[in-house]
Protein backbone atom coordinates (compact mmCIF):
# COMPACT_ATOMS: atom_id res chain seq x y z
CA UNK A 1 0.00 0.00 0.00
CA UNK A 2 1.21 2.99 -0.61
CA UNK A 3 2.01 6.32 1.58
CA UNK A 4 -1.57 7.84 0.00
CA UNK A 5 -3.78 5.76 0.97
CA UNK A 6 -2.64 4.35 4.59
CA UNK A 7 -2.91 8.09 5.39
CA UNK A 8 -6.58 8.05 4.56
CA UNK A 9 -8.08 11.24 5.06
CA UNK A 10 -10.20 12.22 8.09
CA UNK A 11 -13.81 10.95 7.63
CA UNK A 12 -16.52 13.02 8.70
CA UNK A 13 -18.14 9.88 9.75
CA UNK A 14 -17.14 9.91 13.39
CA UNK A 15 -17.62 7.67 15.98
CA UNK A 16 -16.17 9.76 18.97
CA UNK A 17 -16.22 13.56 18.55
CA UNK A 18 -14.38 16.07 20.37
CA UNK A 19 -12.32 14.14 23.17
CA UNK A 20 -9.13 15.67 22.48
CA UNK A 21 -10.13 18.89 21.30
CA UNK A 22 -8.38 20.61 23.82
CA UNK A 23 -4.88 18.67 23.42
CA UNK A 24 -5.01 19.42 19.89
CA UNK A 25 -5.21 23.08 19.84
CA UNK A 26 -2.65 23.02 22.33
CA UNK A 27 -0.59 21.01 20.29
CA UNK A 28 -1.30 23.60 17.28
CA UNK A 29 -0.51 26.24 19.36
CA UNK A 30 3.06 24.77 20.15
CA UNK A 31 3.41 24.21 16.56
CA UNK A 32 4.34 20.26 16.98
CA UNK A 33 5.53 18.62 13.92
CA UNK A 34 3.03 16.39 12.36
CA UNK A 35 6.04 14.72 10.80
CA UNK A 36 8.41 14.65 13.28
CA UNK A 37 9.01 10.47 12.09
CA UNK A 38 8.98 10.85 8.42
CA UNK A 39 9.38 6.69 7.25
CA UNK A 40 9.96 6.89 3.50
CA UNK A 41 9.81 3.96 1.62
CA UNK A 42 11.24 1.70 3.88
CA UNK A 43 12.11 -1.32 2.97
CA UNK A 44 13.58 -3.73 4.94
CA UNK A 45 15.38 -7.37 4.74
CA UNK A 46 16.91 -9.88 7.26
CA UNK A 47 19.31 -11.67 4.89
CA UNK A 48 17.23 -12.65 1.64
CA UNK A 49 13.95 -12.41 3.24
CA UNK A 50 11.55 -8.68 3.06
CA UNK A 51 10.12 -7.76 6.48
CA UNK A 52 8.98 -4.75 5.65
CA UNK A 53 7.66 -3.44 2.17
CA UNK A 54 7.72 0.35 1.01
CA UNK A 55 6.70 1.61 4.09
CA UNK A 56 5.75 5.15 4.19
CA UNK A 57 4.45 7.28 7.23
CA UNK A 58 4.16 10.13 9.54
CA UNK A 59 4.38 10.40 13.04
CA UNK A 60 3.32 13.12 14.31
CA UNK A 61 4.85 14.43 17.80
CA UNK A 62 4.28 14.66 21.42
CA UNK A 63 1.28 11.86 20.69
CA UNK A 64 1.02 8.37 20.77
CA UNK A 65 1.22 6.36 17.94
CA UNK A 66 0.63 2.20 18.14
CA UNK A 67 1.79 -0.36 15.60
CA UNK A 68 -0.84 -3.34 15.81
CA UNK A 69 -0.94 -7.15 13.67
CA UNK A 70 -0.69 -10.31 14.15
CA UNK A 71 2.48 -11.91 15.02
CA UNK A 72 5.28 -11.66 12.07
CA UNK A 73 3.80 -8.51 10.81
CA UNK A 74 6.69 -6.45 10.85
CA UNK A 75 5.53 -3.98 13.86
CA UNK A 76 8.32 -4.58 15.98
CA UNK A 77 10.82 -4.81 13.07
CA UNK A 78 9.64 -1.18 12.15
CA UNK A 79 10.14 0.48 15.65
CA UNK A 80 13.38 -1.28 15.99
CA UNK A 81 14.37 0.21 13.24
CA UNK A 82 13.74 3.50 14.78
CA UNK A 83 16.60 3.42 17.01
CA UNK A 84 18.27 1.62 14.21
CA UNK A 85 18.33 -1.28 17.00
CA UNK A 86 18.28 -3.61 13.90
CA UNK A 87 22.12 -2.91 13.30
CA UNK A 88 22.55 -5.26 16.26
CA UNK A 89 21.73 -7.98 14.11
CA UNK A 90 23.62 -9.45 11.02
CA UNK A 91 23.17 -9.83 7.38
CA UNK A 92 20.02 -7.10 7.75
CA UNK A 93 20.02 -3.86 4.91
CA UNK A 94 17.35 -1.67 4.23
CA UNK A 95 16.45 0.87 1.31
CA UNK A 96 14.60 4.13 1.89
CA UNK A 97 14.91 6.63 5.17
CA UNK A 98 13.89 7.52 8.71
CA UNK A 99 13.67 11.25 9.22
CA UNK A 100 13.55 12.28 12.92
CA UNK A 101 12.92 15.77 13.30
CA UNK A 102 14.35 16.81 9.89
CA UNK A 103 17.49 14.48 10.01
CA UNK A 104 18.03 10.90 8.34
CA UNK A 105 18.75 8.84 11.27
CA UNK A 106 20.99 7.14 8.61
CA UNK A 107 22.79 10.33 7.85
CA UNK A 108 27.13 9.05 8.28
CA UNK A 109 27.53 11.79 10.53
CA UNK A 110 24.68 10.37 13.02
CA UNK A 111 26.28 8.40 16.00
CA UNK A 112 23.94 5.80 16.95
CA UNK A 113 25.18 5.97 20.43
CA UNK A 114 23.68 9.09 20.57
CA UNK A 115 20.86 8.82 18.32
CA UNK A 116 19.67 5.74 20.89
CA UNK A 117 19.90 8.51 23.30
CA UNK A 118 17.37 10.83 21.70
CA UNK A 119 15.20 8.18 21.19
CA UNK A 120 14.60 5.30 24.17
CA UNK A 121 13.37 1.76 24.42
CA UNK A 122 11.49 0.37 26.81
CA UNK A 123 11.13 -3.88 26.14
CA UNK A 124 8.21 -6.41 26.23
CA UNK A 125 10.41 -7.78 29.31
CA UNK A 126 11.85 -5.50 31.82
CA UNK A 127 15.56 -5.71 31.98
CA UNK A 128 16.75 -3.73 34.90
CA UNK A 129 20.09 -4.27 35.83
CA UNK A 130 20.93 -6.80 38.92
CA UNK A 131 22.16 -3.01 40.89
CA UNK A 132 20.37 -1.17 42.86
CA UNK A 133 17.31 1.29 41.74
CA UNK A 134 19.41 4.31 41.74
CA UNK A 135 22.33 2.66 39.53
CA UNK A 136 19.88 1.50 36.90
CA UNK A 137 19.02 5.34 36.39
CA UNK A 138 22.29 6.57 36.84
CA UNK A 139 23.80 3.95 34.60
CA UNK A 140 23.46 5.82 31.06
CA UNK A 141 25.06 9.26 32.95
CA UNK A 142 27.51 7.06 34.30
CA UNK A 143 28.58 5.84 31.01
CA UNK A 144 28.26 8.93 29.76
CA UNK A 145 30.98 10.31 32.39
CA UNK A 146 28.53 11.90 34.49
CA UNK A 147 29.22 11.17 37.97
CA UNK A 148 28.02 14.32 40.14
CA UNK A 149 26.12 13.70 42.62
CA UNK A 150 23.76 16.10 42.43
CA UNK A 151 22.81 15.90 38.82
CA UNK A 152 22.65 12.18 39.78
CA UNK A 153 19.95 12.65 42.55
CA UNK A 154 18.10 15.31 40.62
CA UNK A 155 18.10 12.69 37.96
CA UNK A 156 16.83 10.02 39.81
CA UNK A 157 13.86 12.13 41.17
CA UNK A 158 13.31 13.55 37.79
CA UNK A 159 12.70 10.18 36.40
CA UNK A 160 11.75 8.17 39.13
CA UNK A 161 8.48 11.01 39.57
CA UNK A 162 8.12 10.93 35.39
CA UNK A 163 7.81 7.03 35.68
CA UNK A 164 5.65 7.53 38.66
CA UNK A 165 7.41 5.32 40.86
CA UNK A 166 9.10 8.10 42.68
CA UNK A 167 6.62 7.32 45.89
CA UNK A 168 7.26 4.12 46.16
CA UNK A 169 10.83 3.72 45.16
CA UNK A 170 11.99 7.24 47.36
CA UNK A 171 12.73 4.99 50.70
CA UNK A 172 14.55 2.22 48.79
CA UNK A 173 16.46 3.71 46.55
CA UNK A 174 19.42 1.72 47.11
CA UNK A 175 18.07 -1.56 47.66
CA UNK A 176 18.15 -3.96 44.21
CA UNK A 177 15.70 -3.14 41.58
CA UNK A 178 15.16 -6.87 41.63
CA UNK A 179 13.30 -6.78 44.63
CA UNK A 180 10.34 -4.81 42.89
CA UNK A 181 7.50 -5.83 41.59
CA UNK A 182 6.82 -6.37 37.59
CA UNK A 183 5.12 -3.70 37.29
CA UNK A 184 7.79 -1.32 39.48
CA UNK A 185 10.45 -2.91 37.32
CA UNK A 186 8.82 -1.96 33.75
CA UNK A 187 8.09 1.49 35.49
CA UNK A 188 11.89 1.35 36.60
CA UNK A 189 12.95 0.42 32.74
CA UNK A 190 10.58 3.40 31.66
CA UNK A 191 12.16 5.98 34.52
CA UNK A 192 15.97 4.79 33.13
CA UNK A 193 14.48 5.09 29.57
CA UNK A 194 13.91 9.08 30.15
CA UNK A 195 16.70 9.43 32.49
CA UNK A 196 18.51 10.93 29.31
CA UNK A 197 15.80 13.11 28.23
CA UNK A 198 15.21 11.35 24.94
CA UNK A 199 13.06 13.02 22.27
CA UNK A 200 11.31 9.47 21.73
CA UNK A 201 10.01 6.71 23.08
CA UNK A 202 9.64 3.01 21.63
CA UNK A 203 7.64 0.90 23.70
CA UNK A 204 7.63 -2.74 22.41
CA UNK A 205 4.60 -4.89 24.30
CA UNK A 206 5.81 -3.14 27.42
CA UNK A 207 2.51 -4.43 29.31
CA UNK A 208 2.64 -8.11 28.17
CA UNK A 209 3.98 -9.59 30.91
CA UNK A 210 2.28 -6.86 33.18
CA UNK A 211 -1.25 -7.61 35.64
CA UNK A 212 -4.33 -5.40 35.47
CA UNK A 213 -3.01 -2.84 37.66
CA UNK A 214 0.45 -2.79 36.74
CA UNK A 215 -0.94 -1.71 33.35
CA UNK A 216 -3.02 0.35 34.24
CA UNK A 217 -0.31 2.18 36.10
CA UNK A 218 1.84 2.33 33.16
CA UNK A 219 -0.61 3.33 30.34
CA UNK A 220 -1.50 6.17 32.76
CA UNK A 221 2.56 6.92 32.75
CA UNK A 222 2.28 6.86 28.69
CA UNK A 223 -0.61 9.27 28.86
CA UNK A 224 1.40 11.59 31.17
CA UNK A 225 5.16 10.81 29.31
CA UNK A 226 3.33 12.04 26.01
CA UNK A 227 3.27 15.80 27.22
CA UNK A 228 6.99 15.34 26.17
CA UNK A 229 8.00 12.79 24.23
CA UNK A 230 6.89 11.30 21.07
CA UNK A 231 5.41 7.66 21.55
CA UNK A 232 5.32 4.66 19.50
CA UNK A 233 4.20 1.58 21.71
CA UNK A 234 4.08 -2.19 19.65
CA UNK A 235 1.40 -3.85 21.16
CA UNK A 236 -1.22 -6.64 20.90
CA UNK A 237 -3.79 -5.90 23.43
CA UNK A 238 -6.05 -3.65 21.02
CA UNK A 239 -7.92 -2.35 23.82
CA UNK A 240 -4.57 -1.08 24.61
CA UNK A 241 -4.08 0.74 21.73
CA UNK A 242 -7.61 2.08 21.77
CA UNK A 243 -6.78 4.03 25.26
CA UNK A 244 -3.49 4.88 24.96
CA UNK A 245 -2.73 5.84 21.25
CA UNK A 246 -4.05 8.83 19.01
CA UNK A 247 -2.81 7.24 16.25
CA UNK A 248 -3.11 3.55 14.85
CA UNK A 249 -1.13 1.63 12.33
CA UNK A 250 -2.06 -1.66 11.21
CA UNK A 251 0.72 -4.46 9.66
CA UNK A 252 0.09 -7.08 7.65
CA UNK A 253 2.85 -9.22 6.40
CA UNK A 254 5.15 -6.61 6.08
CA UNK A 255 3.22 -4.07 4.87
CA UNK A 256 1.42 -1.16 6.12
CA UNK A 257 -2.42 -1.36 5.54
CA UNK A 258 -3.93 1.60 7.03
CA UNK A 259 -2.96 4.65 9.56
CA UNK A 260 -5.01 6.79 10.84
CA UNK A 261 -6.90 8.12 13.86
CA UNK A 262 -7.10 5.55 16.31
CA UNK A 263 -11.11 5.94 16.70
CA UNK A 264 -11.09 5.61 12.69
CA UNK A 265 -9.26 2.30 12.93
CA UNK A 266 -11.03 0.89 15.62
CA UNK A 267 -14.80 2.14 14.73
CA UNK A 268 -14.65 2.44 11.30
CA UNK A 269 -11.40 1.15 9.17
CA UNK A 270 -11.04 1.92 5.73
CA UNK A 271 -9.55 -1.74 5.01
CA UNK A 272 -10.80 -4.71 5.31
CA UNK A 273 -8.39 -6.44 6.40
CA UNK A 274 -8.20 -4.18 9.20
CA UNK A 275 -11.36 -4.59 9.87
CA UNK A 276 -11.32 -8.73 9.70
CA UNK A 277 -8.26 -8.52 11.99
CA UNK A 278 -9.70 -5.71 14.73
CA UNK A 279 -12.79 -7.94 14.65
CA UNK A 280 -11.19 -11.38 15.10
CA UNK A 281 -11.95 -12.62 11.62
CA UNK A 282 -8.10 -13.11 10.14
CA UNK A 283 -6.94 -16.33 9.45
CA UNK B 1 -20.98 -12.19 2.91
CA UNK B 2 -18.51 -11.48 6.05
CA UNK B 3 -16.00 -13.80 6.94
CA UNK B 4 -16.75 -15.74 10.65
CA UNK B 5 -15.65 -14.67 13.61
CA UNK B 6 -12.40 -17.18 14.72
CA UNK B 7 -14.25 -17.56 18.29
CA UNK B 8 -17.76 -19.37 17.63
CA UNK B 9 -19.10 -18.15 21.03
CA UNK B 10 -18.75 -14.68 19.83
CA UNK B 11 -20.43 -15.52 16.31
CA UNK B 12 -23.12 -17.46 18.26
CA UNK B 13 -23.65 -14.42 21.23
CA UNK B 14 -23.96 -12.00 17.75
CA UNK B 15 -26.30 -14.19 16.02
CA UNK B 16 -28.49 -14.89 19.63
CA UNK B 17 -28.73 -10.98 20.13
CA UNK B 18 -29.60 -10.35 16.46
CA UNK B 19 -32.02 -13.32 16.34
CA UNK B 20 -33.67 -11.69 19.95
CA UNK B 21 -34.22 -8.46 17.66
CA UNK B 22 -35.87 -9.77 15.33
CA UNK B 23 -38.02 -11.82 17.39
CA UNK B 24 -38.68 -8.32 18.97
CA UNK B 25 -39.97 -6.43 15.80
CA UNK B 26 -42.11 -9.14 14.66
CA UNK B 27 -43.54 -9.37 17.95
CA UNK B 28 -44.23 -5.72 17.70
CA UNK B 29 -45.31 -5.71 14.40
CA UNK B 30 -48.24 -8.14 15.41
CA UNK B 31 -49.30 -6.35 18.29
CA UNK B 32 -49.40 -3.00 16.21
CA UNK B 33 -51.30 -4.66 13.20
CA UNK B 34 -53.80 -6.37 16.42
CA UNK B 35 -53.97 -2.38 17.72
CA UNK B 36 -55.56 -1.64 14.26
CA UNK B 37 -57.92 -4.45 14.33
CA UNK B 38 -59.25 -3.36 18.21
CA UNK B 39 -59.63 0.01 16.65
CA UNK B 40 -61.05 0.12 13.61
CA UNK B 41 -63.28 -3.46 13.78
CA UNK B 42 -64.47 -2.16 17.38
CA UNK B 43 -63.03 -5.55 18.58
CA UNK B 44 -62.16 -5.40 22.79
CA UNK B 45 -60.34 -8.61 22.44
CA UNK B 46 -57.98 -7.38 20.10
CA UNK B 47 -57.40 -4.27 22.16
CA UNK B 48 -57.03 -6.22 25.15
CA UNK B 49 -54.38 -9.01 23.55
CA UNK B 50 -52.16 -5.73 22.68
CA UNK B 51 -51.67 -4.64 26.54
CA UNK B 52 -51.28 -8.33 27.57
CA UNK B 53 -48.55 -9.19 24.64
CA UNK B 54 -46.75 -6.20 25.54
CA UNK B 55 -45.12 -7.58 28.65
CA UNK B 56 -43.15 -10.70 26.22
CA UNK B 57 -41.76 -7.47 24.43
CA UNK B 58 -40.76 -5.79 27.24
CA UNK B 59 -38.92 -8.95 28.78
CA UNK B 60 -37.35 -8.58 25.06
CA UNK B 61 -36.04 -5.23 25.29
CA UNK B 62 -34.57 -5.89 29.14
CA UNK B 63 -33.07 -9.85 27.29
CA UNK B 64 -31.69 -7.76 24.38
CA UNK B 65 -29.94 -5.54 26.98
CA UNK B 66 -28.26 -8.24 29.17
CA UNK B 67 -26.98 -9.96 26.23
CA UNK B 68 -25.39 -6.67 24.51
CA UNK B 69 -23.72 -5.61 27.45
CA UNK B 70 -22.63 -9.41 28.36
CA UNK B 71 -21.49 -9.43 24.78
CA UNK B 72 -19.36 -6.16 25.18
CA UNK B 73 -18.09 -7.68 28.47
CA UNK B 74 -16.61 -11.09 27.03
CA UNK B 75 -15.70 -10.13 23.33
CA UNK B 76 -14.49 -6.14 23.64
CA UNK B 77 -16.31 -5.67 20.32
CA UNK B 78 -14.48 -3.39 17.87
CA UNK B 79 -15.75 -1.69 14.13
CA UNK B 80 -18.74 -2.86 12.84
CA UNK B 81 -19.11 -5.22 15.36
CA UNK B 82 -19.38 -2.75 17.99
CA UNK B 83 -21.95 -0.57 16.01
CA UNK B 84 -23.84 -3.88 15.35
CA UNK B 85 -24.47 -4.52 19.07
CA UNK B 86 -24.81 -0.67 20.10
CA UNK B 87 -27.68 -0.30 17.26
CA UNK B 88 -29.33 -3.71 18.19
CA UNK B 89 -29.75 -2.13 21.52
CA UNK B 90 -31.07 0.81 20.06
CA UNK B 91 -33.60 -1.43 17.80
CA UNK B 92 -34.97 -2.47 21.24
CA UNK B 93 -35.78 0.45 22.75
CA UNK B 94 -37.26 1.85 19.77
CA UNK B 95 -39.50 -1.51 19.44
CA UNK B 96 -40.38 -1.08 23.04
CA UNK B 97 -41.22 2.33 22.29
CA UNK B 98 -43.29 1.34 19.32
CA UNK B 99 -44.82 -1.75 21.45
CA UNK B 100 -46.12 1.06 24.40
CA UNK B 101 -47.57 3.40 21.23
CA UNK B 102 -49.52 0.11 20.40
CA UNK B 103 -50.66 -0.67 23.66
CA UNK B 104 -51.51 3.26 23.66
CA UNK B 105 -53.37 2.29 20.53
CA UNK B 106 -55.91 -0.19 22.04
CA UNK B 107 -56.29 1.46 25.68
CA UNK B 108 -57.87 4.65 23.75
CA UNK B 109 -59.68 2.13 20.88
CA UNK B 110 -60.97 -0.02 23.56
CA UNK B 111 -62.42 3.52 25.54
CA UNK B 112 -63.78 3.81 22.65
CA UNK B 113 -66.00 1.04 22.38
CA UNK B 114 -68.42 2.95 24.75
CA UNK B 115 -68.96 5.47 23.10
CA UNK B 116 -70.57 6.15 19.37
CA UNK B 117 -68.87 5.10 16.04
CA UNK B 118 -67.82 7.70 14.33
CA UNK B 119 -66.45 8.40 10.38
CA UNK B 120 -63.22 10.03 11.51
CA UNK B 121 -61.80 6.85 12.89
CA UNK B 122 -62.12 5.23 9.64
CA UNK B 123 -60.21 8.57 8.34
CA UNK B 124 -56.49 7.21 10.32
CA UNK B 125 -56.33 4.06 7.67
CA UNK B 126 -54.20 5.73 5.57
CA UNK B 127 -52.04 7.18 8.54
CA UNK B 128 -52.08 3.76 10.03
CA UNK B 129 -51.32 1.81 7.28
CA UNK B 130 -48.65 3.99 6.57
CA UNK B 131 -46.83 3.79 10.52
CA UNK B 132 -47.32 0.19 9.94
CA UNK B 133 -45.26 -0.30 6.90
CA UNK B 134 -42.71 2.07 8.15
CA UNK B 135 -42.16 -0.26 11.03
CA UNK B 136 -42.43 -3.35 8.60
CA UNK B 137 -39.44 -1.70 6.93
CA UNK B 138 -37.19 -0.72 9.52
CA UNK B 139 -37.23 -4.02 10.52
CA UNK B 140 -36.05 -5.03 7.44
CA UNK B 141 -33.48 -3.07 6.36
CA UNK B 142 -32.13 -3.96 9.99
CA UNK B 143 -32.01 -7.78 8.76
CA UNK B 144 -30.78 -7.30 5.71
CA UNK B 145 -28.62 -4.63 6.29
CA UNK B 146 -30.48 -2.36 3.56
CA UNK B 147 -28.99 1.17 3.81
CA UNK B 148 -31.65 2.27 0.55
CA UNK B 149 -34.67 0.91 2.67
CA UNK B 150 -33.22 2.57 6.00
CA UNK B 151 -33.17 5.96 4.14
CA UNK B 152 -36.35 5.60 2.70
CA UNK B 153 -37.61 5.98 6.30
CA UNK B 154 -36.86 9.97 6.86
CA UNK B 155 -38.69 11.18 3.80
CA UNK B 156 -41.95 8.77 4.51
CA UNK B 157 -41.48 10.21 8.17
CA UNK B 158 -42.39 13.15 6.78
CA UNK B 159 -45.18 12.55 4.90
CA UNK B 160 -46.70 10.60 8.23
CA UNK B 161 -46.18 13.90 10.63
CA UNK B 162 -48.19 15.81 7.35
CA UNK B 163 -50.68 13.29 7.32
CA UNK B 164 -51.15 14.04 11.15
CA UNK B 165 -51.08 17.47 11.08
CA UNK B 166 -53.74 17.45 8.45
CA UNK B 167 -55.74 14.76 10.64
CA UNK B 168 -55.50 17.06 13.61
CA UNK B 169 -56.76 20.58 12.06
CA UNK B 170 -59.48 18.56 10.43
CA UNK B 171 -60.79 17.17 13.54
CA UNK B 172 -60.16 19.91 15.63
CA UNK B 173 -62.31 22.06 13.33
CA UNK B 174 -64.79 19.20 13.55
CA UNK B 175 -64.64 19.67 17.26
CA UNK B 176 -65.86 23.10 16.95
CA UNK B 177 -69.16 22.19 15.24
CA UNK B 178 -69.69 18.92 17.13
CA UNK B 179 -69.00 20.00 20.73
CA UNK B 180 -70.87 16.82 22.40
CA UNK B 181 -68.70 14.47 20.91
CA UNK B 182 -65.57 16.33 21.94
CA UNK B 183 -63.73 13.47 23.84
CA UNK B 184 -63.98 10.88 20.95
CA UNK B 185 -62.01 13.55 19.01
CA UNK B 186 -59.66 13.57 21.20
CA UNK B 187 -58.94 10.18 21.68
CA UNK B 188 -58.57 10.08 17.50
CA UNK B 189 -56.23 13.12 17.97
CA UNK B 190 -54.13 11.16 20.31
CA UNK B 191 -54.39 8.17 18.22
CA UNK B 192 -52.94 10.21 15.19
CA UNK B 193 -50.27 11.22 17.07
CA UNK B 194 -49.09 8.37 18.57
CA UNK B 195 -49.39 6.58 15.03
CA UNK B 196 -46.50 9.96 14.29
CA UNK B 197 -44.04 8.78 17.19
CA UNK B 198 -44.29 5.24 15.74
CA UNK B 199 -43.22 6.81 12.14
CA UNK B 200 -40.52 8.42 14.46
CA UNK B 201 -39.26 5.51 15.96
CA UNK B 202 -39.23 3.75 13.04
CA UNK B 203 -36.85 6.44 11.53
CA UNK B 204 -34.58 6.01 14.44
CA UNK B 205 -33.99 2.73 13.71
CA UNK B 206 -33.17 3.07 10.00
CA UNK B 207 -30.57 5.77 10.85
CA UNK B 208 -29.59 3.24 13.34
CA UNK B 209 -28.79 0.33 10.74
CA UNK B 210 -27.42 3.15 8.41
CA UNK B 211 -24.50 3.60 11.11
CA UNK B 212 -24.45 -0.09 12.00
CA UNK B 213 -23.82 -0.99 8.02
CA UNK B 214 -21.86 2.11 7.16
CA UNK B 215 -20.59 3.92 10.42
CA UNK B 216 -22.51 7.08 8.37
CA UNK B 217 -24.36 9.28 10.99
CA UNK B 218 -27.70 10.53 9.16
CA UNK B 219 -29.11 11.82 12.92
CA UNK B 220 -29.58 15.33 12.60
CA UNK B 221 -28.67 15.48 9.25
CA UNK B 222 -29.21 19.48 8.69
CA UNK B 223 -26.36 19.39 10.97
CA UNK B 224 -22.86 19.74 8.90
CA UNK B 225 -20.29 16.67 9.31
CA UNK B 226 -18.29 16.57 12.65
CA UNK B 227 -14.54 15.93 12.28
CA UNK B 228 -12.97 13.16 13.89
CA UNK B 229 -10.59 14.27 16.56
CA UNK B 230 -7.53 11.74 17.49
Amino acid sequence: MNHESAMSETSPNSLSHSSSATENSAASEENLRSDYIKICNFNFFYGSKQALFDISMDIPEREVTAFIGPSGCGKSTLLRNLNRMNDLIDGVRHEGDVIVNGQSIYDPHIEVISLRKRIGMVFQKSNPFPKSIYENIVYPLRVAGQNKKSVLDETVERSLKGAALWEEAKDRLHDSALGLSGGQMQRLCIARAIANRPEILLMDEPCSALDPIATAKVEELIHSLKKDFTIVIVTHNMQQATRCSQRTAFFYLGKLIEFDITTKVFGNPSQKQTEDYITGRFG
Amino acid sequence: MNTPHILTTFEESLQILRDDALMMGSLTDRNLANARKGLFDRDEDWCNTVIVDDEEIDDLEVLIDQNGIALMLRFSPMASDLRTVVSTMKLSMNLERIADQAVNIARRGRRLLAKPELPETNELAPTFAMAETMLKDAIRAYADADIELARSLKDRDRKLDALNRDYAERITFRMSQDIENIPIYIDLIFISRFLERIGDQAKNIGEDTIFAVSAEETRHSNRGPTPMEP
